[in-house]
């Protein structure tokens, strides 16, 4: 993968490009702010960048706002956004930023993650795939903001854990993998929660994470 | 109405600091009382003297001295009066400049943690990660007890730095939510939907509190959405944030147990005692078997 990386401290920014250097991905640029981020993207055209929230001059959301632009000017640059805290606000404008809406390309996670090096590198793949990498917070807050607690409370204690991964952008496999649990289990599981939630069903990953996405959301 | 301190007003003049005590200061009502008192003692003295003016003859100039020291006494009331409002006025503002530096500071706090103290964190978290990583390979490889052995501490280590994260995370958290950079409504809309208890939230605020206000109001709404997840019972729970020329309201319903009080060293007698140092008014009713509604009203400048 081609990357670029905006995070104002150096240290996590080096630790970055470390990490992603071993894993033989090509760290094109590493910038420390928001206006920096918008050039290094439109000159190198990435397949996925990592942007911090918050960074200088103002510390609030300018990485957000830049992730949004890029989101809205380059629709085929994936972006996974990463910070300290996970705001339902910032989830709401992230997923809301893509022409006509949407998940595909797109990633938010706690900065934690990074310590998980397999893990993080597998979701910002995702994102530069065109998937989608929700972090765990981020699902329990589109959970307990939802207006739809009837529809889901419908579910199977089991049909909540897969719709959860399903939401963080985890493939039939990967959740087969997480809950110990057969492929052909996972496919029922998600069949019925499309079912019970009267969602029309959908075999590409992305599309089922939007459809999930859209429906905790409405 | 003055601070508890011997000292005079620093405002007062000579005459007032010859007439006025220093004690005086700790219980101004009773020295305005024992004031009054002399006053209007003077003043009947004197009438009484002027009533006999025939029967004084040379003397009649004395009949104008208890009505002077009635004069001068009256004028000690009122300079005393006036000097206690406009401290009232110059202690309110300095409390209000406290309280918005007080707010800024917290918020300076956070934000050093978040470049220092996290930033290190994670780097670090990170480093251990792919150390772990490379390290099992070869543990794999050669099967080394003592590989395993470091193997081990690297896995300790690197699950305490996740958790050190975390900590300091809810700790800046604590300590000042970022997103009440963005208002109320963006801080309160994370708050809402992270807690256990469903929360239903509603925010009508067409301006922006000062900054010291929405910090208040917010741990306002976290502590009784706190205490309505830990003691209520309750099924779902109602977050409103209202406002009226120069107030906030925050109103936190619930459908719980009721039965709260504000008692003696209690969360709610802390947090109305946060709510008193902005002159906000905090009003709970809470029948036995609920419902729950806690009001604060809170001025919308500190």
């Amino acid at each position: 993968m081609r990357i670029v990386i905006a995070e104002d401290s150096a240290v996590v920014r080096a630790g970055l490009a470390e990490i992603l250097g071993d894993r033989g991905h090509q760290v094109v640029a590493a910038v420390g702010n928001a206006d920096d981020l918008l050039t290094a993207v439109a000159e190198h055209q990435p397949d996925v960048t990592v942007v911090d929230v918050r960074m200088p001059p103002g510390y609030t959301d300018e990485g957000l706002r830049a992730a949004i632009s890029i989101r809205r000017d380059h629709p085929k640059v994936g972006v996974l956004v990463f910070s300290q805290y996970i705001e339902t606000r910032y989830t709401a404008d992230l997923l809301g930023a893509a022409p006509g809406g949407g998940a595909a390309g797109v990633g938010y996670l706690l900065k934690d993650r990074v310590a998980d090096v397999q893990e993080f590198v597998e979701a910002l793949g995702r994102v530069a795939a065109g998937g989608t990498a929700l972090d765990p917070e981020v699902v329990t807050q589109l959970l307990g903001a939802s207006r739809r607690s009837d529809g889901l409370a419908s579910l199977t204690a089991r049909e909540r854990d897969v719709m959860a991964l399903m939401a963080e952008g985890r493939s039939n496999g990967a959740i087969a993998g997480t809950l110990v649990i057969s492929e052909r289990a996972v496919e029922k599981h998600v069949a019925n929660i499309f079912s019970k939630l009267g969602l029309a069903p959908s075999d590409a990953d992305h599309r089922r994470v939007l459809a999930v996405l859209r429906y905790l959301q409405s | 109405m003055y601070a508890p301190t011997d000292s005079v007003p620093p405002s007062s003049s000579v005459l007032m600091r010859f007439l006025v005590r220093s004690r005086e200061y700790r219980r101004p009502k009773l020295w305005s009382a024992i004031r009054l008192a002399c006053g209007i003692f003077n003043v009947v003295i004197g009438v009484a003297l002027l009533a006999s003016l025939q029967r004084l003859g040379s003397l009649a100039w004395l009949a104008a001295l208890p009505l002077a020291g009635a004069a001068l006494i009256f004028w000690t009331v009122y300079r005393l009066q006036q000097e206690s409002a406009s401290r009232v006025h110059e202690l309110e503002q300095s409390r209000a400049r406290l309280v918005d530096d007080s707010a800024a500071r917290l918020r300076r706090i956070e934000r050093d943690l978040h470049d220092g103290a996290q930033a290190q964190m994670v780097a670090v978290a990170m480093k251990l990660g792919l150390a772990r990583e490379k390290l099992a390979v070869v543990a794999a490889a050669t099967a080394q007890a003592d590989l395993d052995r470091a193997l081990e501490l690297l896995d300790a280590a690197h699950c305490g730095a996740k958790e050190a994260i975390r900590e300091l995370r809810d700790l800046a958290r604590g300590i000042h939510p970022p997103a009440l950079d963005h208002g109320l409504g963006a801080a309160l809309t994370t708050l809402t939907a992270r807690g256990d208890v469903p929360v239903e939230l509603m925010v009508d605020l067409p301006e922006r509190p000062s900054a010291a206000i929405e910090t208040i109001a917010y741990f306002c709404a976290a502590e009784l959405l706190t205490n309505v997840a830990k003691h209520s019972g309750a099924r779902s729970a109602t977050v409103q944030v209202t406002h009226a020329p120069g107030l906030v309201r925050v109103r936190v319903s619930d459908d719980g147990a009721g039965g709260a009080r504000i008692e003696a060293r209690g969360g709610l007698a802390g947090l109305a005692d946060r709510i008193k140092t902005v002159d906000g008014r905090l009003q709970v009713n809470s029948p036995p078997h609920g419902p729950t509604v806690v009001t604060v009203d809170l001025p919308s400048r500190a």
